[in-house]
């Protein structure tokens, strides 16, 4: 909901500035943002009559004070003798009708109006839609304006089951299902109520009689009907919320004066339909509940004028609360409205100890975890949701993807497109990890934490592990040996259906976590390091270049500085510099030092030139020793 | 070292892996959550509309519980749990206050855009007692936000609306740019959620928070795009050793 700070002023008898205002809002739980003379407020759907000037004066008047700054028709009105039937009266229980002709064409409107389009941007679509609209920015109550010619028989409510398309004011076919409040004449539907009128009782520019509807809809009829049928409905976003069941005669008689300011009118009249039940709306006065929830010592007196000032009525030892309130029924309520009103940083913290439990101090899964990562092994976390479906899968009714429309029963398909993803980026020795719980369906929903481990490519890049493979003996290794059982089943994935031309062997097993022993890291240090928050570095999306030189180092006094130089390497578009191969040849004395540099930026793809002269800049240092060479360069 | 026979090779060193940022993020807030007393409690991620939503005060016509925001599995019959209350409340069902509990793990919502995701973490804590105050709860979360941001981090308190809690409050940290910046969400547990759980309002209260371990990750480790932590990229993960 957005509001022009000067709209808002006029409902109030202080006048605050722009950043007292907003303090005081967002005090009272008034989330928002301001541009300029514009608050864009972001209210909790608890405050439904908070959405209008009105409504947030009414809340603001604890701290401004709260004037009335508009007039409404104040005389008598004739009644309106109106075919309607309410076959639904739990659904809406009160309902008011106003018919109300003007005698021609509007010229101009006034300040207020005209703002009301112009400085928040608003479209304007006729005369009546348009008094329709701003009521609702200035009251909260939603109303419907018919073109009254159009509507020539019974006027009928209700909420039913539909099946039939309807055309929308706004040009747009709908096709209604399930329960909807609709409004029909000669059982056609001709409104669906609370969200959206249709177009062939629409008003227009050359409507002259309107017939304007004014009710209250339960919050429960109207709710996610706008999203269902995809309609952009300020009404439907007020009744799901709840307005106020007591404003509509009050609303049209506003209606009334607003066309009255614009233009003659030939005539009005009204009808209300009432079924409402008289609503319990006392609560009792508990001061001392209400200190003892919020930690504070607040007086009765203090307690009685704020609450009052936020409209309720004290009568006797209760409290009569305001009829918009919806959000009010106990003293944990009441609680919350002194709260705000004190201002929640105002309350005194007060020390809380809570008495130690016994806690399982490392658990099982991370010692598995700590194992794993001291083996090379990265955690990845996976969403659930999988296209694979099978005998035990669980289905998911509305799935954001239809293609991924079931829960997973295994790890392996994640994974395996981790794995992928990661090939794709020229990373040549993966090995990662996932645990999760796994969810299916037998004779009920069966869970299981499991473990699975995947792993392709080099071993390692340092000079001893770069040739080498990760394979079925080095899991086997480290898991089933290290655990002197063979727990865990490994597989070889075959490439055969995977779209890749990567030759590398893939290797997977999955256990579930119980069935891991704890022997398997019996043998491992706990890393007990506080959590370190380093700054992350954004991840480049360009492909890297790969460069590698073999240092020929002939004076031996020199070969410590080399690897010192190369471990310290350091440029913005150098991703990796390691030592993959390492040679002594005591023949013709000679150590031989293979350092493979991976170039990558995070802006675009590095040209040749670029890496020729980091490559340059980098090697320079190493080069200008003597007795350092790198034959062929 | 002038012999050949006198050089050492370069040293190996170790290849450690990494535990992903989120699951580093969300065990530091549980260890700090058990050095204040509470204790982790474990449960489903699917779950019945009853544990999800009724039992937690979350009304039929809550907007939650509409399809377009919670995903809804064999024939509406369950559902993936949108947060991790439930989890409290069959604790609370089974055990006698005082209660600390904690729960931690994945949630499911249906959005999916650069700010959401359909799956994320939550650490939630839940203590009721006999006299549990607002102001116990505002003790608590600045216990926790000091741990997390330092003693000198400037928090503010404004109430909002969660259907568990009442009074209930969202807590926001002032940024280094002088931005309010929202960190959790908390408040005193209603008593129509105790009374849920056989627990007498009259005699206790309670207080319950809860925090987005993504969002804490986020801030932490100056990532802007949530995306970034599902992606799987060694890169990206390299980078949390």
């Amino acid at each position: 909901m957005k509001f022009l700070y000067k709209d808002l002023l006029n409902f109030l008898s202080e006048k605050p500035s722009k950043e007292l205002l907003s303090e005081k809002l967002f005090q009272l739980g008034h989330e928002h943002e301001i541009a300029g003379d514009i608050f864009d407020m972001e209210l909790t759907p608890n405050r439904g009559d908070c959405l209008s000037l009105n409504g947030l004066a009414r809340d603001l008047n604890i701290f401004f004070g709260k004037v009335q700054p508009y007039k409404i028709f104040e005389g008598d009105i004739l009644p309106l003798d109106f075919n309607f039937k309410n076959l639904s009266t739990d659904a809406c229980p009160k309902i008011s009708f106003l018919e109300i002709e003007i005698e021609g064409a509007v010229a101009a409107y006034k300040h207020y109006l005209e703002n009301y389009f112009s400085l928040l941007g608003n479209n304007k679509v006729n005369f009546f839609t348009d008094v329709s609209n701003y009521i609702s920015y200035e009251l909260g109550q939603p109303t419907h304006c018919f073109d009254a010619n159009t509507i020539n028989n019974q006027l009928t409510f209700e909420s039913k089951i539909c099946k039939e398309s309807f055309k929308t004011l706004l040009d747009s076919d709908i096709n209604l299902e399930g329960k909807n409040c609709i409004f029909t004449v000669d059982n056609k539907i001709i409104s669906l109520a609370g969200v959206m009128g249709g177009k062939s009782t629409a008003c227009s520019s050359q409507t002259r009689k309107a017939l304007i509807e004014c009710a209250y809809f339960k919050p429960e009829e109207i709710i996610s009907k706008s999203i269902k049928y995809n309609l952009v409905s300020d009404a439907a976003h007020k009744f799901e919320r709840g307005v106020d069941i007591q404003a509509q005669e009050k609303v049209l008689r506003r209606f009334i004066a607003i066309v009255q300011d614009h233009v003659a009118i030939k005539n009005f009249k009204i009808q209300t339909f009432d079924d409402t039940e008289i609503e319990q709306s006392r609560i009792p006065i508990d001061l001392e509940r209400v200190n003892k929830i919020l930690g504070i010592d607040i007086e009765k007196e203090q307690y009685l004028m704020i609450l009052n000032k936020l409209g309720f009525e004290i009568n006797n030892n209760e409290l009569n609360k305001p009829s918009y309130r919806h959000d009010i029924s106990s003293q944990n309520d009441l609680a919350e409205e002194i709260a705000r009103v004190l201002g929640y940083d105002s309350i005194k913290s007060k020390p809380l100890e809570i008495k130690n439990n016994l806690n399982e101090n490392i658990n099982h899964i991370y010692k598995v975890k700590n194992f794993l990562v001291q083996n090379g092994f990265s955690e990845v976390v996976n969403f659930p949701f999988t296209s694979i479906k099978d005998k035990k899968s669980i289905t998911i009714d509305n799935p954001l993807d239809s293609n991924k429309g079931h829960l997973r029963t295994s790890l392996k398909s994640s994974l395996l497109e981790n794995l992928q993803y990661n090939e794709r980026r020229q990373n040549d020795s993966i090995k990662l990890f996932e645990i999760s719980d796994l969810y299916s369906r037998a004779d009920q929903i069966n869970q299981e934490r499991k473990l699975g481990l995947i792993i392709s490519g080099r071993r390692g890049h340092n000079y001893a592990d770069f040739s080498k493979k990760l394979d079925f003996n080095y899991l086997n290794q480290i898991l089933n040996e290290g655990a002197n059982q063979n727990i865990f089943t490994i597989e070889e994935i075959s490439r055969a259906d995977l779209k890749t031309k990567k030759k590398d062997k893939i290797f997977y097993t999955e256990v579930l976590i119980e069935n891991i022993p704890a022997d398997i890291y019996k043998d491992y240090k706990l890393n007990e390091e506080q959590i370190n928050f380093i700054k992350y570095q954004p991840v480049s999306e360009f492909p890297s270049s790969v460069r590698d030189f073999s240092f020929s180092i002939t004076d031996f006094k020199k070969y410590n500085m080399v690897l010192s130089l190369i471990s310290n390497l350091d440029d913005d578009i150098l991703k990796h510099a390691y030592i993959f191969d390492f040679y002594e040849n005591k023949k013709i004395k000679e150590i031989k030092v293979g350092v493979r540099f991976i170039f990558q930026s995070v802006l675009c793809t590095l040209s040749e030139e670029e890496i020729q002269k980091t490559i340059q800049r980098l090697l320079k240092p190493i080069l200008d020793l003597e007795g350092v060479s790198v034959p062929g360069l | 070292m002038s012999n050949i026979d006198n050089i050492e090779p370069p040293i190996i060193k170790d290849n450690l892996g990494s535990i992903h940022p989120i699951n580093q993020v969300k065990e530091h807030l549980l260890k700090m959550l058990f050095d204040l007393g509470f204790q982790e409690v474990d449960g489903p991620e699917i779950e019945s509309e009853d544990f999800n939503f009724d039992m937690l005060n979350i009304k039929k016509s809550h907007p939650a519980r509409q399809m377009h925001d919670t995903f809804y599995v064999e024939n509406k019959s369950n559902v993936l749990r949108t947060h991790t209350s439930p989890v409290q409340i069959r604790s609370m069902l089974e055990t006698k206050p005082p209660i600390a509990f904690t729960s931690a793990g994945k949630v499911y919502r249906k959005d999916d855009d650069a700010t959401h995701l359909p799956m994320f973490h939550q650490v939630e804590g839940i203590y009721v007692d006999k006299n549990v105050t607002f102001a116990n709860l505002k003790d608590l979360i600045h216990q926790i936000l000091h741990n997390l941001f330092g003693k000198n981090v400037q928090i503010r308190f404004r109430p909002s609306y969660f259907p568990f809690t009442e009074p209930s409050a969202e807590v926001d940290i002032l940024s280094d740019h002088g931005k309010w910046l929202e960190i959790l969400g908390c408040g005193i547990v209603n008593p129509v959620v105790l009374k849920n759980c056989n627990i007498n309002p009259d005699q206790y209260s309670g207080l319950a928070f809860g925090l987005g371990v993504e969002r804490i990750a986020m801030l932490k480790y100056g990532v802007n795009d949530i995306r970034e932590f599902y992606k799987s990229n060694l890169d990206f993960l390299s980078q949390f050793k």
